[in-house]
């Protein structure tokens, strides 16, 4: 692999490395701040979809309070005028979007109904109970068959709970109701009866159009709300993938709401959706749970402000390798190309150098040679001097003694140049290893 | 004037000290070691005897040690 691969290499892989852990930091923070944040909105849209609640239900106190102080009203019940009893509270209920007002007597027997003729007794419910006392009242609660019945509002309230899974689970005939009865007097201020009515929460808006509560909170909060009886879903704004509300499910979350009667927040999926929810328990006058207010924002809010930021980092992130890459690629060029150069260089000199060694060595052995000879012809004329002196040989044994001192000179010459050529040898072989290694290293070649 | 013999620590110094002095226009010649000089280096320079000084300056400019002159 050549430096240049492998300079590109590293600076490609320190800036993934960099964005990666940039990124992954990026959601680890992002989705537990986000989270946090989610759980604080849902907590205080809970907060309001609670203020909702308890204006519906002071509405219900109001309404049912003047109603019970009304003159013709109490002129109707004294006269036992049923009729004119009836229509003025079916004018009532159905301005004032009431699911029942009913009237009692004294004892707590059913005197008039808005919704229709049918007789009964409401002697036992404890609310009338509690208005007769001269008490005036207003809650939540649950309205068993029998009440229902009575106000013709049971096909309303039944219902097949489905599970999560989508099978049924259970039926239920009981309706979770906002309730307000107050006491009728007569002119004399004793007790003659009660006024009872109240707002079923069950499927409301599939009977009469009553959107207010839930459509109210989520049109003014954002997200979905929804009404548990139970907990079974029985009136919500979450829409199903089909357009439809969805109702009649149960909710595994509010299991522990209605055991401790403390809220819950954190995620729940409902009509196919998974949100971030605040479940508040709802309580009867008696503090009993009887159902729970289910607010909730879709997580993808959430997710989506994650995935934004993690695709805008990755988008920066690549920006940013193309724009160091493009910066990098000519420096990496310009780096290898110079150190390849370099590479050649020394190369080339090693190469000079050992042609130097080679003929430095032949010169030694050639010195050598001519050393002898000289030392061979000196000897000679010394011997021819000893038979035959004579002036000529005298100055040719001179000649010879000076050429045989400068050969003697050359030949020291070359043998300290040939000590020196040894360690030149060992420095050229390390010379060309090196000059090997930055050639493989720029190029990826081996010799 | 007679020649005198400068000689030097190595063959070495004798070399670089020839070519200091030939920089220096010193005529040297390289000669082997006579029998009367004690060096560990084989070879030695011979110059004129006038030109002791000028040689001994060119040499020290040049930063060789001289071992001595005979």
């Amino acid at each position: 692999m050549s430096l240049r691969v492998r300079l590109l290499g590293t600076i490609i892989g320190a800036i993934v490395l960099f964005f990666l852990i940039s990124v992954i930091a990026a959601r680890l923070v992002l989705q537990h701040d986000l989270l946090a944040l989610g759980e604080t909105e849902v907590t205080n849209g809970a907060g309001a979809f609670g203020g909702y609640w308890d204006s519906h239900k002071d509405q219900i106190k109001l309404l049912v309070s003047q109603d019970a102080v009304s003159d013709s009203l109490r002129k109707n019940l004294e006269s036992k005028n049923v009729g004119a009893m009836r229509k003025q509270l079916a004018n009532i209920a159905r301005t004032s979007g009431l699911s029942f007002l009913t009237i009692v007597d004294g004892s707590g027997k059913v005197v008039a109904r808005a919704n229709g003729p049918q007789p009964g007794t409401l002697a036992q419910n404890s609310l009338v109970k509690r208005a007769l006392t001269g008490e005036t009242v207003s809650t939540a609660t649950l309205l068993g068959p029998v009440v229902l019945a009575g106000e013709g509002l049971v096909s309303q309230a039944q219902a097949d709970i489905k599970g999560p899974d989508g099978k049924s689970v259970a039926q239920t005939n009981q309706g979770l109701a906002l309730v307000a009865a107050a006491p009728i007097s007569d002119q004399n201020e004793r007790t003659i009866g009660a006024i009872y009515g109240g707002i079923l929460l069950n499927h409301e808006f599939t009977t009469n159009g009553y959107y207010d509560l839930i459509d109210q909170a989520a049109h003014s909060l954002g997200g979905a709300s929804a009404i548990l009886e139970g907990n079974a879903i029985v009136a919500s704004t979450i829409m199903r993938d089909d357009g439809t509300r969805a109702v009649d499910v149960q909710v595994p979350a509010a299991d522990a709401v209605l055991k401790n009667g403390q809220p819950y927040t954190g995620p729940d999926t409902e009509g196919g959706t998974q949100y971030l929810v605040h479940i508040d328990p709802v309580q009867s006058d008696q503090n009993k749970t009887i159902g729970a207010r289910w607010y909730g924002v879709p997580m993808t809010q959430i997710t989506s402000i994650i995935n934004h930021t993690t695709q805008t980092l990755v988008l920066w992130g690549l920006l940013a390798m193309v724009i160091a890459l493009a910066l990098a690629i000519p420096i990496v060029q310009a780096i290898s190309n110079t150190l390849a150069k370099r590479s050649q260089q020394v190369r080339a000199a090693a190469k000079e150098l050992g042609v130097v060694i080679v003929g430095a060595e032949v010169s030694g052995d050639h010195i050598a040679q001519t050393k002898a000879a000289v030392e061979k012809s000196g000897a000679l004329i010394a011997e021819i001097q000893a038979g035959a002196p004579s002036p000529k040989m005298s100055e040719l044994r001179a000649v010879n003694d000076e050429l045989e001192g400068d050969v003697i000179v050359i030949d020291t010459l070359s043998q300290e140049m040939s000590g020196r050529m040894q360690q030149a040898v060992h420095r050229v072989a390390e010379l060309n290893d090196v000059a090997g290694g930055l050639n493989e290293l720029v190029t990826g070649e081996k010799n | 004037m007679a020649d005198v013999v400068l000689f030097f620590a190595s063959n070495a110094d004798t070399m670089i000290a020839t070519k200091a002095l030939k920089d220096s226009g010193i005529t040297a010649k390289m000669i082997p070691k006579p029998a009367n000089v004690t060096s560990s280096a084989n070879l030695c320079l011979s110059i004129d005897a006038g030109a002791v000084g000028p040689a001994k300056s060119a040499l020290g400019t040049a930063g060789i040690a001289l071992g001595g002159v005979v």
